[in-house]
């Protein structure tokens, strides 16, 4: 049984576990002190928020000129770090999403932080357009409310505007996955919290979840359901983050590769910031039998996979850029590769291309130090492919007597930085408070007690 | 003749099998009650599957026409401008939006209707036949309506397919 | 159709005490005496002036009871005349609410005919200059009129009984009035003398009229005449006596249009890159001083031509290769007689008279009459300078035998060399009186400071071209308790009178009885207050009268001229373009002016060939100490700037800079973490060159000196509005091969008339995908005519000053974010040795298909029925996604709040256009505001818009007339036209965007080349 399923694949479970141990395993973590490792961590990020926080607030305080932007670079590290962002969040929907629909058995140890990540990352998405604005307190204007000026209306042809639709959507959608995937471990989770503020906390939250199979067979459908909502809408969201360079008329722009560029990029990022997520969530959290090599040896796969993809598109703006015969085109490429922001450019490249390609090694898969280390290089890589794009393209476009340099300053460094921190942040507490591994969905898959045919698939 | 049983088991092997067993018996399933979906257990209960696909379909159709309409409305109709030289009703350029409203129309009110058709609501209480049932137990509550049926026919049964706990309950709180 | 007709000419309130006048005819709204008292009722001046009593001192205040019939909002026009240097252009000044806000060229007047240069249009902020003196001085403390003439009238009489020497230094006073006045002034004493120096001097100009042509004047150059301009050094078109009239004038001997078309030839001969320099069809880069020899060869090939014998014995060798000589000598001579025009910026009497005889053979002087190019008639009064009579001056102050010395518009102290020692001089006189509207480096020694207020606000006349007067009237009443140089005079002779009644008086005796027509003098006088100038007989000043004919000279060569020895360069001082002598070195505006050239701002430079800076070892922005070996304090230490053009032999030098208390400028733009100030307390802005000045027999000499220059190892920031300046990309890369981008369409006169098309690209109609939105009545459009545009930016500062935009400090330039609605682009092209520069005035395209309207969020940028491309402020969010999408990048954005607290200045807003806020996108509006106005007039009056109603502030301001605005859909307008001449072309085009913003294709003169 067991052992022979076990002959064919090796279990996602390693150790044998009991559902009972399950439980225990994952709601030991978040009912025991924490690890001072977690403690640390905490540290850490919440300085770099505090940090963030300070700069957001004197940027609103005198304005946007205290960014390194000019009349040439509209845009700097603010939106890069958008795009940055939003591509993160990108991987956690593709694990939990797309993967579910594949039955991908092996997601369920990660999912859940995956969905987590994609919460986390869209919130500190969507902070970057709001202050990148110079009136950001005006920004509900983007909304297309009724109001006493007409009514005037918002212009739904701006890839802007669709932002706003796109990246609200998403962060939406996600955070119900997110949260009805979690109702039967809080349901769990209730039933063991001795009674007080957490016990009634894990009640309102779980909804008087008490496993029911009719209710089950429903829950299934709609998890289901949403799956198949949110993997449409993973790739429109990017697709259309990519829209806002593609609608625009400016050389290194205006391509119609960028949306499946965008898409395959971003999953590429996100899944790099997944397996940095993990590997330290396995050590602080102890999941080492939840989270195994398995589970990173498959995340190297599809990094190869969408590296591969993100390298070829490198290429083929190049390619075309030559082919279409367009002067300002085919400059943008040559001054991206040799121009003054050429380090950047071979940076991205360097991080992008060449990076993955370690991953065909099994000994460098399996070492999982090695791993975090070039995870974390792909995401430096990823965040210089947004800035190459949205830098090198502005500044120096149409006219030569408006070819610019941009020097980020100090404060957009303390931004960026401090968007990391409210990252980690949040992931930490996520961490503490909430089932880091869905309880439920592991139960489903351990070998134990499961008739012949369900072997672990 | 109303009598509720309710047996405990230890896992899915058994509740699959129990399950299926009391229904060909003739006893009528009120729920089985597990930590993780058991799947056959559908099958196991006669449960026809859900009809929420539907719902979901019919509202992603609705937040598309909706938003599709309201976009030309207020760009052609409501106010219209000259943005750019682009037609007012620029149809491309509204599928974007139009696509978003589907997804999130169709998300949340699906989402929506399973919380109200199950009843799941942050104030509603948690019934649990049995401890342990959100941890590693797995619950078949039973109830014998045909008076025919042998009195002790159900502990076999239940007994029989390794019941670690069963509890009866005459059905003075049932009606 | 003169725009005099439909603005309503005022005469100043201030007359309102006065007698009553009949309307004058050609005023829309007749002007009675009632009119003029309800004018009196705003704040705007009033009866007091009559006995110079002046009532409690306020600033200018809003209306606190509105005067019936003066509507608040509508703008009232009063012609007067520019005070901005001493060219004497004829203004309109646009007063709203009691406020000058805005001046604009007089379209009629001779000089400005319409235009106004960047100096001029930025005058209106010293108005409100929060900073200038309000009360005179005595010593450095304030004091109050009383006490100053109680002292200065004691020290007087002491001075009159003593017979003492009075010396009365000024500038050149370009109003008869003033000129009389000083004049009766000193009279009172045995020894009083009027000494008058420009300190950016031509002296010799009019010293070698007077040996040669009896004329002590310079002569009025008609360079619409001219088919063949040779200018030695002379930027005519930049800081050269009179530009705004020399640009309209060279401009309408460069015309495309139709038939009767006419285009010069202009070789510019010059050490440095100047503007005019950038405009010539060829331009030969000489050392700065060789003007004498190659002034010499010239006149010699010349005289052999015209086979008269040259008067002299051997020249010094020539700079210049001789067949070069050669042609231009040829070219001049084949050009009709009279139609050619030789010039030279040289301040050497001997060079001058050898230009005089020069364009003598070339028979170009003559009468207003006669077809000639040079006037001996109508000739310019702009520059009086005596440089002898300043120079002998100096050795009395020396000498210590000067008693009293009044000293007005000029700075001794700051203009000449030799500072320490005039220090001491000056400490010998018993009175010192300074009339600066600021402390400067001489009113510090000054016993006494008798501020004078703002030309827009004090009484005065004008005589710029001999039988052309001017009053200038005031558009505001003084701000602070400053008194007109006419009262002072007036007081301290003891018979006190109103600045207006000694102008009145003075027209009444001299001017009136020069009149051309009968009419009695008030008509005269309303006649010339509404018109702005008055055409009189002219009086030549010079002896017997100007001859025509080259009077019995000796014509001598030049001195041997010696090139620098080869570690040494050839110095060059010129004016700096915005600020001149220093005059306006307390004008923000001017100093963020980008230099037409160099597009620097907020510095002065030296500027050094790059062979030079190779040799040296420097790059722009290395601090460089520039020294005359030949004396102890000739030297100054200011950062270098590589400067294509540049004579390998030459260092250039703008004077004006490094003006004492430009520190004031700390404060300007915004401060924040990272943010530097403009300039430090206690330093200047730039460095003043005056140091390096000399005196070559009394004469002072601007050229020549041989200094050497050393590393000094500092660096100083040079910022500059362009950081690229070329049209070509770089060659590495470039995937094709092809560098060059077509954003300037460029061809020469041969090729235009083989072709109207020549120099344009194969234009394929671009498809399109959307049908078109219907313009209801019009569509407004410009044309820019590139060989029209000298690039002298005076668009600039007129779209500055029309629609509030705020100064922003150098650090922001530095960051690129100068507020600018309206740029000039200037690009290079050719090599160093034979460079050709294009200036392409660059403001929002208003495209049809506009990429910012399409991309914006929230509508805050859309299209007008009438094809504006509109900016709505307050829907603005600021996501700057519309700046990005821009191609041409002419969106500019608010990145803070700019300083607006400065509650004085404020006054100079133009109450027509919104302050934006920080966070909002602006740009360039075609001055809606007129747009607007002009059809509200035309629905009240019920007539029709004509074409050229409607002037946006860069047209309106264009002294060449090169921006031509309009509407598109009627066939007949004048942009029409344009629009379907063949050099038209929209930049851009193949990006389908559609501009309704055009340029007509630049043509050079290189038929024989």
């Amino acid at each position: 049984m067991s052992e022979s399923s076990a002959a064919l694949r090796p279990p996602l479970v390693d150790g044998n576990r009991r559902p009972g141990e399950v439980t225990q395993d994952i709601s030991h973590s978040l009912e025991g002190r924490p690890s001072w490792l977690w403690w640390v961590g905490l540290g850490l990020s919440s300085s770099l928020l505090a940090l963030g926080i300070a700069a957001v607030s004197y940027t609103l305080a005198k304005g946007i000129g205290t960014w390194g932007l000019n009349r040439t670079v509209g845009w700097g590290f603010d939106i890069t770090n958008f795009v940055f962002w939003i591509g993160i969040g990108h991987a956690g929907t593709l694990i939990s999403a797309v993967l579910f629909l594949f039955r991908q058995h092996w997601r369920t140890a990660v999912n859940r932080s995956a969905e987590a990540m994609t919460i986390f990352a869209v919130m500190c998405a969507g902070l970057f357009p709001l202050i990148h604005m110079g009136r950001p307190w005006l920004a509900y204007f983007v909304f297309p409310y009724p109001n006493f000026r007409g009514p005037l209306w918002i212009n739904f042809r701006s890839a802007l505007c669709w932002d706003v639709f796109a990246v609200a959507t998403y962060f939406l959608v996600s955070l119900t996955f997110w949260y009805i995937g979690m109702v039967p471990d809080l349901a769990t989770l209730r039933d063991r919290a001795s009674s007080g503020l957490k016990h009634r906390l894990y009640s309102w939250l779980s909804l008087g979840w008490n496993g029911s199979a009719r209710v089950w067979l429903r829950y299934e459908t709609v998890y289901l359901l949403l799956a198949g909502l949110a993997t449409p809408l993973v790739f429109s969201v990017h697709t259309i983050v990519s829209m806002d360079f593609a609608t625009a008329i400016l050389p290194g722009w205006h391509t119609t590769i960028f949306p499946p560029y965008f898409v395959a990029g971003a999953i590429f990022s996100g899944l790099a910031m997944v397996l940095t997520l993990m590997l330290v969530a396995r050590k602080v959290m102890r999941l080492e039998n939840y989270i195994t090599a398995r589970h990173v040896g498959s995340m190297c796969k599809l990094i190869i996979g969408t590296g591969g993809i993100v390298a070829m598109a490198y290429s083929t703006e190049f390619f075309i850029a030559w082919y279409s015969g367009n002067p300002y085109e085919q400059f943008v490429f040559m001054n991206r590769a040799l121009g003054p922001f050429s380090w950047a450019y071979w940076t991205m490249v360097g991080c992008n291309v060449l990076t993955p390609q370690l991953f065909w090694f099994k000994k460098i898969r399996s070492n999982l130090v090695l791993v975090f280390i070039l995870s974390i290089f792909i995401n430096i890589g990823m965040w210089f492919e947004r800035f190459v794009i949205i830098v090198t393209s502005l500044h120096r476009d149409f006219l030569p007597s408006s070819w610019n340099t941009y020097i980020p300053t100090k404060i957009e460094v303390a931004t960026l930085l401090g968007s990391f921190g409210l990252f980690f942040t949040l992931f930490l507490l996520f961490c503490r408070f909430l089932p880091v591994i869905s309880m439920s969905e592991i139960k489903g898959v351990l070998h134990h007690g499961r008739p012949h045919d369900g072997g672990g698939r | 003749m109303n009598r509720k049983l309710t047996g405990v088991f230890a896992n899915e092997r058994e509740i699959l099998a129990v399950t299926a067993d009391c229904r060909e018996q003739g006893y009528e399933i009120v729920d089985v009650y597990t930590p993780y979906p058991v799947h056959g257990i559908d099958r196991a209960m006669g449960l026809s599957p859900s009809r929420i696909t539907f719902v979901c379909f019919a509202l992603t159709l609705l937040g598309a026409t909706l938003k599709l309409w309201f976009q030309t409305w207020t760009s052609a109709v409501s106010w219209p401008v000259n943005i750019g030289g682009k037609p007012l009703h620029s149809l491309p350029a509204f599928v974007p939006v139009t696509f978003e409203a589907a997804i999130l129309c169709g998300a949340l009110g699906t989402v929506l209707v399973l919380l109200i058709r199950s009843g799941l609501f942050p104030w509603s209480k948690p019934r649990l036949p049995a401890p342990g049932v959100t941890d590693d137990r797995f619950v078949l509550a039973i109830r014998q309506t045909n008076p025919d049926l042998p009195p002790d026919l159900a502990e076999r049964l239940l007994r029989d397919h390794g019941a670690i706990e069963i509890r009866e309950d005459r059905g003075e709180e049932e009606s | 159709m003169s725009r005099n007709d439909d603005k309503q000419y005022r005469r100043s309130p201030e007359e309102s005490g006065h007698d009553a006048v009949e309307p004058v005819s050609g005023i829309v709204a007749p002007v009675d005496r009632r009119r003029f008292m309800q004018l009196a009722g705003f704040a705007v001046g009033s009866a007091a002036l009559a006995g110079c009593s002046r009532g409690v001192e306020h600033g200018v205040m809003p209306y606190l009871i509105r005067p019936e019939e003066v509507t608040p909002g509508k703008p009232y026009w009063y012609a007067s005349v520019c005070g901005g240097c001493a060219a004497g252009c004829g203004i309109l000044a646009k007063a709203r609410d009691g406020r000058p806000i805005k001046l604009e060229g007089n379209a009629d007047h001779p000089v400005s005919r319409g235009g106004l240069c960047a100096i001029g249009q930025a005058s209106v902020l010293g108005l409100y200059d929060s900073r200038s003196l309000r009360a005179p001085l005595r010593g450095a403390v304030a004091s109050d009129w009383e006490t100053i003439d109680g002292k200065i009238g004691a020290t007087l009489d002491e001075v009159r009984a003593g017979g003492g020497r009075v010396r009365f230094l000024t500038d050149s006073v370009t109003g008869p009035v003033e000129q009389e006045r000083i004049g009766a002034f000193l009279s009172r004493f045995d020894d009083g003398k009027h000494v008058t120096y420009d300190p950016i001097s031509v002296s010799a100009i009019v010293d070698a009229h007077r040996d040669t042509h009896n004329l002590d004047a310079i002569p009025g150059y008609r360079f619409e005449r001219a088919e063949v301009i040779v200018s030695v050094g002379a930027d005519f078109l930049g800081g050269w006596i009179s530009p705004v009239e020399h640009t309209a004038a060279y401009r309408s001997g460069r015309r495309l249009d139709g038939p009767d078309w006419a285009f010069s030839h202009h070789v510019q001969l010059e050490s440095r890159l100047s503007l005019t320099g950038s405009n010539a069809d060829r331009r030969i880069a000489i050392p700065a001083g060789s003007d004498a020899p190659i002034i010499g060869h010239l006149a010699e090939r010349i005289a052999g031509l015209a086979g008269s014998s040259t008067p002299w014995g051997t020249l010094p060798p020539c700079p210049l290769p001789d067949d070069t000589i050669a042609g231009l000598a040829l070219r001049l001579w084949s050009a009709p007689r009279g139609r050619t025009l030789v010039l030279c910026g040289l301040n050497d009497p001997q060079v001058q008279v050898l230009v005089n005889y020069v364009n003598e053979l070339l028979g170009n002087y003559g009468s207003t009459s006669t077809e000639t190019t040079l006037d001996v008639e109508s000739v310019s009064m702009q520059r009086r300078g005596n440089d002898a009579e300043l120079h002998t001056l100096l050795e009395e102050l020396d000498s210590g035998t000067i008693d009293a010395l009044f000293v007005r518009g000029v700075n001794p102290l700051y203009d000449l060399p030799g500072g320490e020692r005039l220090i001491d001089a000056l400490t010998r006189v018993k009175l010192v009186v300074s009339f600066t509207d600021h402390p400067d480096e001489t009113s510090m020694h000054a016993g006494f400071v008798c501020p004078e207020p703002h030309f827009l606000a004090s009484w005065g006349d004008s005589e710029p071209i001999a039988g052309v007067v001017s009053v200038r009237q005031p558009t505001i009443r003084p701000i602070g308790s400053t008194r007109p140089l006419l009262e002072s005079l007036a007081i301290w002779s003891g018979q006190p009178m109103s600045a207006y009644e000694i102008v009145r008086d003075y027209w009444r005796r001299n001017i009136f009885e020069r009149r051309l027509n009968s009419a009695t003098f008030e008509d005269f006088w309303n006649r010339t207050l509404h018109d702005g100038f008055a055409r009189v007989r002219r009086v030549v000043p010079g002896g017997f009268g100007a001859t025509t004919k080259l009077s019995g000279v000796a014509i001598m060569a030049p001195e041997r001229w010696s090139a620098p020895a080869n570690d040494r360069f050839a110095l060059d001082l010129y004016p700096a373009p915005g600020l001149l002598d220093g005059r306006h070195a307390h004008n923000a505006w001017l100093y963020e002016l980008p230099d037409p050239i160099t597009k620097t701002v907020w510095d002065n430079f030296a500027s050094i060939s790059s062979l030079a800076a190779e040799a040296a070892g420097l790059v722009t922005g290395d601090v460089a100490r520039i020294a005359a070996p030949d004396s102890r304090d000739g030297f100054v230490e200011l950062p270098v700037l590589v400067q294509p053009g540049q004579d390998d032999a030459t260092i250039s030098i703008s004077l004006g800079y490094g003006r004492l208390g430009t520190d004031r400028f700390a404060d300007v733009g915004p401060k924040w973490l990272e943010g530097h100030p403009t300039i430090d307390a206690g330093e200047t802005i730039g460095v003043s060159a005056a140091p390096l000045l000399r005196w070559v027999n009394r004469t002072l000499s601007f050229a020549g000196r041989h200094v050497q220059m050393e590393k000094t190892g500092l660096r100083h920031q040079l910022t500059t509005t362009q950081k690229h300046h070329t049209l070509e990309i770089p060659r590495r890369l470039s995937m094709s091969g092809e560098t060059h981008r077509a954003i300037v369409q460029e061809t020469d006169l041969a090729a235009w008339r083989a072709d109207p098309h020549s120099g344009g690209h194969a234009h394929h109609d671009l498809a399109t995908l959307w049908s078109e939105f219907p313009r209801q009545k019009h569509h407004w459009g410009l044309a820019i005519d590139l060989s029209a545009c000298t690039g002298c930016s005076a668009c600039v500062i007129a779209c500055q000053a029309e629609n509030n935009i705020p100064v922003v400090g150098k650090d922001e330039v530095q960051r690129v974010r100068e507020m600018h609605w309206m740029r000039i682009d200037r690009y290079y092209s050719g090599d160093d040795a034979d460079i050709d520069v294009v200036h392409m005035p660059m403001m929002c395209q208003h495209c049809d298909r506009a990429p910012c309207e399409t991309v914006c969020p929230v509508q805050a940028t859309v299209q007008s029925s009438e094809g504006l491309n509109q900016q709505v402020y307050n829907r603005c969010i600021g996501t700057r996604y519309c700046a990005n999408n821009c191609p041409y990048k002419v969106r500019r954005f608010n990145w803070f709040d700019y300083p607006r607290d400065d509650r004085l200045q404020n006054l100079a807003l133009n109450p027509d256009v919104t302050v934006r806020s920080r966070g909002v996108m602006e740009k360039c509006s075609l001055c809606v505001q007129r747009i607007q106005d002009a059809k509200a007039d035309s629905k009240t009056t019920g007539r029709e818009l004509q074409d050229g109603d409607i002037q946006p502030a860069c047209v309106q301001s264009c002294p060449a007339g090169a921006i031509v605005f309009g509407d598109m859909n009627d066939e007949e307008s004048r942009l029409s036209h344009l629009k379907h001449d063949p050099r038209h072309y929209t930049v851009l085009a193949e990006l389908g965007v559609k501009p309704t913003v055009g340029y007509l294709t630049l043509v050079r003169n290189r038929e024989e080349t």
